[in-house]
């Protein structure tokens, strides 16, 4: 099967700061879309149950089809609300992790 | 699947509304909301339609508290293949609705409804509610079938009576055909199927099992049957029967009906009053149902019918049930597993059920993103079907997302809360703007966002609504441009266009599209047509307002401002206004504003429309203007723009708020910027208020608005013209002056303006005014230094010329409109005409320096008058003529010793000739004593002087007649401090005074001598001097100003001492002696009585040793030694002297000149005990010195004997 992820980071105010579609499926532009609307949504859920536990990791929480939501809860006190992360290196990163577990 | 699904929807007796012959729509729809109102019927209200046949068999049927409920279907729906499974899906009862008057037979129409019912083979009761019927057909249908129920004409509350009997009655034929029909279901048994169960008709197996199930099957659907017919208790003893008798045959399709028919009863027992233990019963019992329900899915898996719909809508159900905000979590779980089951729906309609129910059932606990996602799914399969209703619908889901997904249309947004925080934050500080700033911008995830827009773009174009179309082609550009590429930008401008083409021309919509528009300044009124407000308390009703003039800073106006922290302006019915907007078209085609225009709410400005073309990536300032019509406050939130097609708003605050966003990063792009205009600028909306009429002075400078050329130092009358241009009179008129260089105003015919009172509209004033050019070198240095060379350039700035400033104003209330308030002063003006002088290089200074002229007087027997006449001589009455004589020549016979001359040397750089002429202004020297004779300034003047051009030329100006009349310490003590000679008591503060003193009567000496030029016909002026003078005078001011303490003179004795006595008589003999004698000479070997005079200038005593010294012309003393050729009697040495102060005294001799030819007298002294006056006066050095004074040299002519 192949493995088809979307990795979104969304501040408060739900601003979408860093995006980035990574898995080793042929990229759709549809299926994107699909993904990040399924993020989007998946947030109702989130902030509800984001105050009914200690855990930072909320492990698949919302599903759409086959397509499941995993969430990770961080807070990082230097962090200006609403400005995007556009830190190539950081995408880099991000990418290449992706390679190495999906 | 059956949309709108509920737990409760098991109870309900659904009830086909069908309308009969033609019912215009809106009626129809008036009907049937006149029906759902009854959606629920009492048992106890139909008990008087209700005969009991035979025994019920709803034993336990609660006629007090229970009631029948309706679920009208309007327009019907065709029988379900589900119905004998559950009774609820049968249409049991038909309503036809009739209209009468459009249906004038009455058979016609039963025959009709009858057709209809024939669809209805389940329909047990069926009516026809006949409205609105003619008398005629009262008449004819009360005789006709008792089905067709007439409603005769009546108002809206009867009507409704009368349609709730109707239903009553309904509701009780209804609960009889139940009694029936369980009654007989209980006694001959029924065959229920399901779409199940077909497909194993023939098996014998199948059909063994069948009749096993067949007892369960009938005690689930009488269970059915007791619900609708609002008996919970029976209807719970049937499905317990049911349960039981469907496990033992493994009939779990059947025993989850039975248990879902269960939770319905347990529910409709309890009357809907909620508590937790019901809930949790209910959770339990429900996920038991959904799981029997799966469990005969799987069971039937190879079936092509699939139950799967039955347990979706099981777990709708639930959800629905438990829909509320703390049970969210089993909500949200509830629908993601009904979701989960969409991709195993075969029928793309039941998906779009599904969808739709989901999302509701998401937008009832607030999950309005979750709400957003399944809408869209659902648009999306509308959008699959392709045909134009579906687009229709598609379009209409997907605007329920937008709000969701942030990219709502400004016509379904009625208000911005947000917005209002800002204008909060602003003034809190950095911190909560950049959060409130922040907020507007939030949930802005782009990629979706313009997804959505695109889709809705798209449905709304199959939809044929060209007005969506365009509103979401506008969203979707205005917003992101900078993400769509120039090929689809085109594409959106294209879709724009497009939907244009299929509006009426004018439409408008809320959503504005390109370009951008922000405020970029509010002009002012220029300084010309300024408006002040007035201060009717005041004379001076233009102070402490703040005015809208060209001044950024006033320092009235400083604290208001940040008070409110807004401009006030002031526009003027009936004078165009103007503001400055820019226009910013960051797309990649060409923008055609066809007409873009202030827009302005207050309806009291008319906007004049104006249309731009804006290139690929362009921005623009424009100029947008518009006249006031009526009096109030204008606000202007946008722009009116008519682009595309289409008018729209385009809000100010709209692009602050972006260009807000840019500036934090929280925007894609600032269209400003990527157009490559300037930074963003803060430029809010003043608050305007709109005053009635005012008068509007137009200035005119007759002889042209050109510069006024002058020479430095000219003076020249400028006349301007003031005309009322306004339709209000001008009644009270101020001028003052302003700016640089005001001096050089020396008058203004204040009087000529106030004089022309009230000036009536077209009127006209001319005021004359004086100007005095300025010296060059003093204001602009720079330009002094390039016109040294000669060249004469013309050095016009606007910055150094003198304003006049005239406030004026109107009647204080406008009585052409009474609607004013009457508080409310109307403001006055204030016009600023500058001078617009240009001072060219005039004469120039080279040099001023100070001559001393020592020219001998004659001893004559006129009394050496020194320069200030005797204080004694009081009855001395000089003609002014003698005394201009004196000063502007040398008396031949007095001499001039000291007389002091400030040479000025002039060049003349500029190509014209200039003539200088030189006026002293004297004061009488003796006027303050004898005030009656010379009370007046006499003016001396002397000859004029030529300066050719490109010549230098000197001029003297005689000092002589400035000296004091008395040397006294007033003067002189603190002269002596500031020398600071002797004297340790000398104060800073002392030497301030005294220096400002001696700084004084310098400036008071030079104000006195004028030196006026002229050129050509009507060039005149005068020469600044007074810097020039100072600086010459400012070492020798003692010698110019103070007399010597004492002055000597000598006279010819004739008659002993008659002369003395009346010393300025003689003028007979003297000019006696001038004849005979010529030039009053003496005659050699003879005894000339002679006398000095000494005069005391102090107003001390002086005591003094006097000695006269007579020389020849070599030199030589000639009145000692051996060869002394001049024999005298008397006492000529050491003569002790004592003069008192202010007096003469005089001291005769006698000389025998032995040689004729010419002699000098010379008187001197010395000063015995000098004080310090003295001393300082001679400027001496150490206390001990000596004190001399010498008189001037005296010239005596000696004749020898003819």
């Amino acid at each position: 099967m192949a493995t088809t992820a979307c990795f979104i980071i969304v501040s408060r105010n739900d601003i979408p700061i860093y995006e980035a579609e990574v898995g080793s499926a042929v990229k759709r532009e549809d299926a994107a879309h699909l993904h990040q609307f399924i993020l989007h949504a998946a947030q109702d859920i989130v902030q509800d149950l984001a105050w009914t536990t200690s855990a930072m990791f909320l492990k698949a929480i919302d599903r759409f089809n086959d397509l499941v939501v995993s969430v990770y809860i961080i807070l990082n006190p230097l962090y200006l609300p609403g400005s995007r992360i556009a830190s190539s290196h950081f995408d880099t990163k991000v990418r290449a992790l992706a390679r190495k577990y999906l | 699947m059956e949309p709108d699904v509920s737990i409760e929807t098991g109870a309900m007796i659904r009830v086909a509304v069908l309308p009969v012959g033609h019912v215009p729509t809106p009626l129809l729809r008036d009907y049937a909301a006149m029906l759902l109102r009854h959606g629920s019927v009492s048992l106890s209200a139909i008990s008087s339609f209700y005969t009991e046949h035979q025994k019920s068999p709803f034993a336990n049927q609660p006629w007090d508290s229970g009631s029948l409920r309706f679920k009208f279907v309007i327009g019907g729906s065709p029988p379900s293949p589900w119905e004998d499974f559950q009774s609820n899906r049968k249409i049991l009862a038909v309503v036809g609705v009739c209209h009468c008057p459009s249906s004038p037979d009455l058979d016609d129409v039963i025959e009709q409804f009858g057709v209809k019912c024939k669809g209805y083979a389940s329909a047990l009761v069926r009516r026809c509610f006949a409205f609105c019927p003619s008398d005629a057909q009262l008449e004819d249908g009360s005789k006709k079938d008792s089905n067709l129920k007439l409603f005769p004409p009546a108002d809206r509350q009867t009507q409704e009576f009368h349609l709730q009997t109707m239903m009553q009655d309904v509701a009780a034929s209804l609960l009889m055909e139940f009694e029936k029909w369980v009654l007989q279901a209980e006694s001959a048994g029924t065959i229920l199927k399901t779409p199940l169960d077909s497909q194993a008709n023939f098996s014998s197996e199948e059909l063994i099992k069948a009749k096993k199930r067949r007892l369960g099957r009938a005690q689930k659907t009488i269970g059915d049957y007791c619900l609708l017919a609002g008996s919970p208790v029976d209807a719970n003893a049937h499905y317990q029967t049911a349960l039981e008798l469907a496990r033992l045959t493994g009939d779990y399709f059947w025993y989850a009906g039975a248990l879902e028919g269960g939770v319905c009863a347990l529910m409709l027992d309890r009357m809907g009053h909620m508590d937790p233990e019901l809930v949790d019963e209910v959770k339990y019992r429900y996920n038991s149902v959904i799981g029997h329900y799966r469990k005969s899915s799987i069971q039937d898996n190879a079936q092509r019918v699939s139950p799967l719909s039955f347990e979706l809508e099981a777990t709708l159900k639930l959800a629905r049930f438990l829909c509320r905000r703390d049970l969210a979590k089993d909500v949200a779980e509830l629908l993601t597993n009904a979701a989960d089951g969409a991709k195993s729906l075969i029928d793309a309609s039941d998906r779009l059920i599904l969808f739709v129910e989901i999302a509701r059932l998401y937008g009832k606990i607030n999950y309005q993103r979750k709400a957003a996602f399944f809408s869209r799914q659902v648009a999306q399969l509308y959008l699959q079907q392709e045909n134009r209703l579906a687009a229709l619908s598609a379009m209409q889901v997907l605007a329920m997302t937008t709000k969701a997904y942030r990219v709502q249309s400004r016509a379904s947004v009625s208000e911005h809360p947000l917005d209002d925080d800002v204008g909060q934050g602003s003034a809190n500080g950095g911190k909560v703007l950049h959060q409130s700033i922040v907020s507007l911008f939030e949930c802005q995830w782009s990629t979706l966002q313009m997804v959505v827009l695109r889709e809705i773009l798209l449905s709304a174009v199959r939809a044929g609504d060209p007005l969506a179309a365009w509103s979401a082609a506008a969203r979707l550009l205005r917003s992101y441009y900078p993400l769509i590429t120039p090929v689809g930008q085109n594409g959106l401008a294209n879709a724009l266009a497009n939907s244009a083409e299929r509006l009426p021309s004018g439409t408008r919509c809320a959503d504005p599209a390109l370009p951008f528009v922000r405020l970029y300044s509010f002009p002012l009124l220029s300084s010309q047509v300024d408006v002040v407000k007035r201060n009717p308390s005041r004379e001076d009703w233009w102070m402490g307002s703040a005015t809208s003039g060209p001044f950024i800073y006033t320092p009235f106006s400083k604290g208001d401002s940040n008070d409110s922290g807004k401009q006030e302006v002031i526009w003027i019915v009936g004078e165009p206004v103007h503001v400055l907007v820019e226009l910013a078209n960051p797309c990649g085609f060409d923008l055609r504003v066809d007409s873009i225009y202030l827009s302005m709410h207050s309806g009291n400005v008319d906007p004049f429309p104006v249309s731009v073309n804006l290139p690929p990536n362009s921005s623009k300032v424009i100029t947008l203007s518009g006249i006031p019509t009526s009096v109030g406050q204008v606000t202007i939130p946008g722009c009116m723009v008519h682009c595309y097609g289409v008018v729209t708003e385009h809000l100010f605050r709209d692009v602050e708020n972006l260009l807000l966003g840019a500036a934090q990063g929280l925007v894609l792009s600032d269209p400003f910027r990527c157009c490559g205009s300037a930074k963003l600028r803060n430029v809010s909306v003043p608050n305007i208020s709109v005053v009635p009429q005012l008068p509007l002075l137009v200035p005119h400078i007759i002889g042209g608005d050109g510069a006024i050329i002058l020479y430095e130092g000219e003076i020249r009358d400028v006349w301007i013209s003031l005309s009322n241009a306004g339709t209000v009179p001008v009644e009270q008129a101020h001028i003052s002056l302003s700016g640089k260089n005001q001096d050089s105003v020396i008058s203004v015919a204040y009087e000529a303006l106030r004089g022309s009172l009230p000036l009536k509209p077209g009127a006209e004033v001319t005021l004359p005014v004086t100007l005095k050019a300025w010296q060059l070198g003093l204001v602009d240095p720079d330009n002094a230094s390039k016109s040294g060379s000669g060249i004469t350039g013309r050095h016009h700035k606007d910055g150094n010329s003198p304003m006049l400033v005239i406030h004026y104003a109107g009647p204080l209330t406008n009585s052409g409109d009474p609607t004013a308030n009457g508080s409310a002063v109307t403001p006055g003006r204030r016009l600023v005409v500058p001078l617009p002088v240009c001072v060219l290089q005039g004469l120039s200074f080279v040099k001023a320096r100070l001559l001393s002229m020592e020219i001998p007087a004659h001893v004559s027997e006129s009394s050496p008058i020194p320069a200030f006449g005797d204080g004694n001589s009081t009855k001395e009455a000089l003609s002014s003529e003698r005394k201009l004589e004196r000063l502007v020549k040398i008396d031949p016979f007095r001499g001039s010793w000291g007389l002091r001359f400030l040479e000025l040397e002039l060049s003349n750089p500029t190509d014209v000739v200039f003539e200088i002429s030189v006026s002293v202004q004297l004061e009488n020297p003796i006027a303050d004593i004898n005030k009656a004779i010379d009370q007046d300034a006499v003016e001396y003047s002397c000859p004029k002087t030529r300066i050719d051009r490109d010549y230098s030329a000197r001029v003297l100006i005689p000092l002589e007649h400035f000296k004091l009349p008395v040397l006294d310490d007033s003067f002189f003590l603190r002269d002596t401090h500031s020398n600071g000679a002797s004297t340790s008591r000398s104060s800073s503060f002392s030497e301030k005074s005294a220096k400002a003193e001696l700084n004084a009567s310098i400036e008071k000496l030079i104000s006195k001598i004028k030196v006026k030029w002229h050129s050509g016909r009507n060039s005149s002026g005068e020469l600044n001097i007074k810097d020039t003078i100072q600086k010459a005078l400012q070492s020798s001011v003692m010698d110019v100003l103070l007399p010597d303490p004492l002055t000597f003179g000598f006279r010819l004795v004739r008659d002993g001492s008659s002369d003395a006595a009346v010393p300025d008589m003689p003028m007979a003999s003297m000019i006696q002696v001038e004849k005979t004698a010529s030039e009053g000479c003496m005659m050699a070997n003879e005894v000339t009585p002679m006398e000095v005079l000494v005069r005391n200038n102090t107003k001390e005593t002086i005591r003094m040793c006097l000695s006269i010294t007579c020389r020849d012309v070599a030199g030589e003393n000639c009145t000692e030694g051996a060869n002394a050729t001049v024999l005298w009697s008397g006492v000529l040495n050491g003569i002790t002297m004592e003069v008192p102060p202010l007096k003469e005294t005089k001291h005769l001799f006698s000389l025998y000149f032995l040689v004729p030819g010419e002699y000098t007298l010379v008187a001197a002294s010395v000063i015995e005990d000098a004080n310090d006056i003295l001393r300082a006066r001679a400027k001496a050095d150490s206390p001990d010195e000596p004190i001399c004074c010498r008189g001037p040299p005296f010239h005596v002519c000696v004749m020898g004997t003819a």
